[in-house]
């Protein structure tokens, strides 16, 4: 049976002064993924190592952390395909650590929550009482369809250098969503999205480093989202006004009657 | 000023000042040597011609805005509290004014001879 050295960086804010690596020795199996040698390393070896994870099928995002230097989701990344005696997992950048490979994301939601992640819309009795859904047409799905297949789980934005740098900065997973939001057809709140957007801290502080599309597990790619903002937010024109937004689907407007 | 406004401006002064630039440096560089150019007497006739001190002082203001404003950028990407982001854009404001206003003087004193060879 091989083996592999997997190197966890350790840190408790309340008892140490600075990380620390501890190392384990992980026995190996075909298929194995690091968020399996990490469980190991904790089952057996080491009770006291803190992660955080879930769904182990790259589906929910909790298991972000550094893995030999880049942003991945343990659970998506086998131990084989990083081709080396030697694994090293460390907590995220660009956000606090909690304990271990857990790190602190409040900032992170608190910043997806500010550019208003759902629709806005003018009829407010449909909204809060459906009578039917929203129709959307599948070529407007498809502009954005990919930005919808992000579960948040903050790598995009750990990898981000204008992150690093200003703490106002929403990031690119925030500003995708942002984009997302604004182009579809059911949302009516363009003006208000391409407002919060057109800040000092804003959609201009990208300088287009593109790590945050290189490092999604999911392929997004929010750098694209953040240019095409950009366009919207130079011409401050919203692709919809009040009342613009797809309609309420019912048996009159159906279009497959 | 909102910030798409700001960049706005940012973009297009870079497109107008690579133009002025590339002219600019045609005249002095290509056309006539250098080494003539740079002589006293050259230059204070350079300025003397209207629409050669009009296209200096174009080159100023569109190099200055420039220039500090992506400064402005900068400064602001290092801090992000709101008396920094206010000083930082008066700041940017009077550092253009005060150097537009000491180039114009350095032309507007060439042309009506208050610098003499």
């Amino acid at each position: 049976m091989s083996e592999v050295k997997l190197v966890v960086q350790r840190f408790d804010p309340f008892t140490d002064a600075k990380p620390r690596q501890a190392e384990y020795v992980v026995p190996t199996r075909e298929g194995m993924t690091v968020l399996d040698a990490l469980l190991y390393a904790r089952d057996y070896i080491d009770h006291s190592i803190a992660l955080r994870f879930s769904c182990r099928q790259a589906s929910c995002g909790s298991c972000g952390m550094k893995i030999n230097g880049r942003p991945r989701l343990a659970c998506y990344t086998q131990v084989n395909e990083l081709k080396g005696e030697r694994i090293v997992a460390q907590p995220l950048d660009n956000f606090a650590i909690i304990k271990d490979l857990v790190t602190d994301l409040e900032s992170f939601f608190v910043k997806h929550k500010q550019l208003m992640p759902y629709l806005l819309r003018s009829d407010g009795q449909e909204m809060e009482h459906p009578t039917a859904e929203y129709l959307m047409k599948p070529d407007e799905l498809e502009k954005v369809l990919q930005f919808t297949y992000c579960i948040k789980c903050g790598l995009c934005t750990s990898s981000c250098p204008t992150v690093a740098m200003d703490e106002k900065f929403p990031g690119p997973q925030a500003m995708a969503q942002a984009y997302r939001y604004l182009m579809d057809e059911r949302d009516e709140g363009g003006e208000r999205r391409l407002e919060a957007l057109d800040t000092a801290h804003g959609v201009w502080r990208c300088h287009f480093a593109g790590s945050c599309s290189s490092v999604c597990p999911k392929g997004v790619d929010p750098a694209l989202g953040i240019q095409l903002l950009r366009r919207h937010v130079l011409s401050g024109k919203a692709p919809r006004k009040q009342g613009e937004g797809a309609k309420v689907w019912s048996a009159a407007t159906a279009p497959h009657k | 000023m909102k910030e798409s406004k700001l960049m706005l401006v940012q973009y297009a002064t870079a497109v107008v000042a690579v133009a002025l630039v590339a002219v600019h440096l045609v005249m002095q560089g290509v056309i006539s040597p250098y080494s003539t150019n740079i002589a006293f007497s050259n230059i204070l006739s350079i300025y003397r011609n209207w629409g050669y001190a009009i296209f200096l002082e174009a080159l100023l203001v569109v190099v200055l805005v420039h220039g500090f404003n992506g400064l402005r950028i900068i400064l602001h990407e290092m801090r992000q509290t709101a008396p920094w982001s206010r000083w930082v854009d008066m700041g940017t404001v009077a550092a253009i004014v005060v150097s537009v206003a000491y180039g114009s003087r350095t032309i507007i004193l060439a042309i009506f001879g208050g610098v003499t060879a």
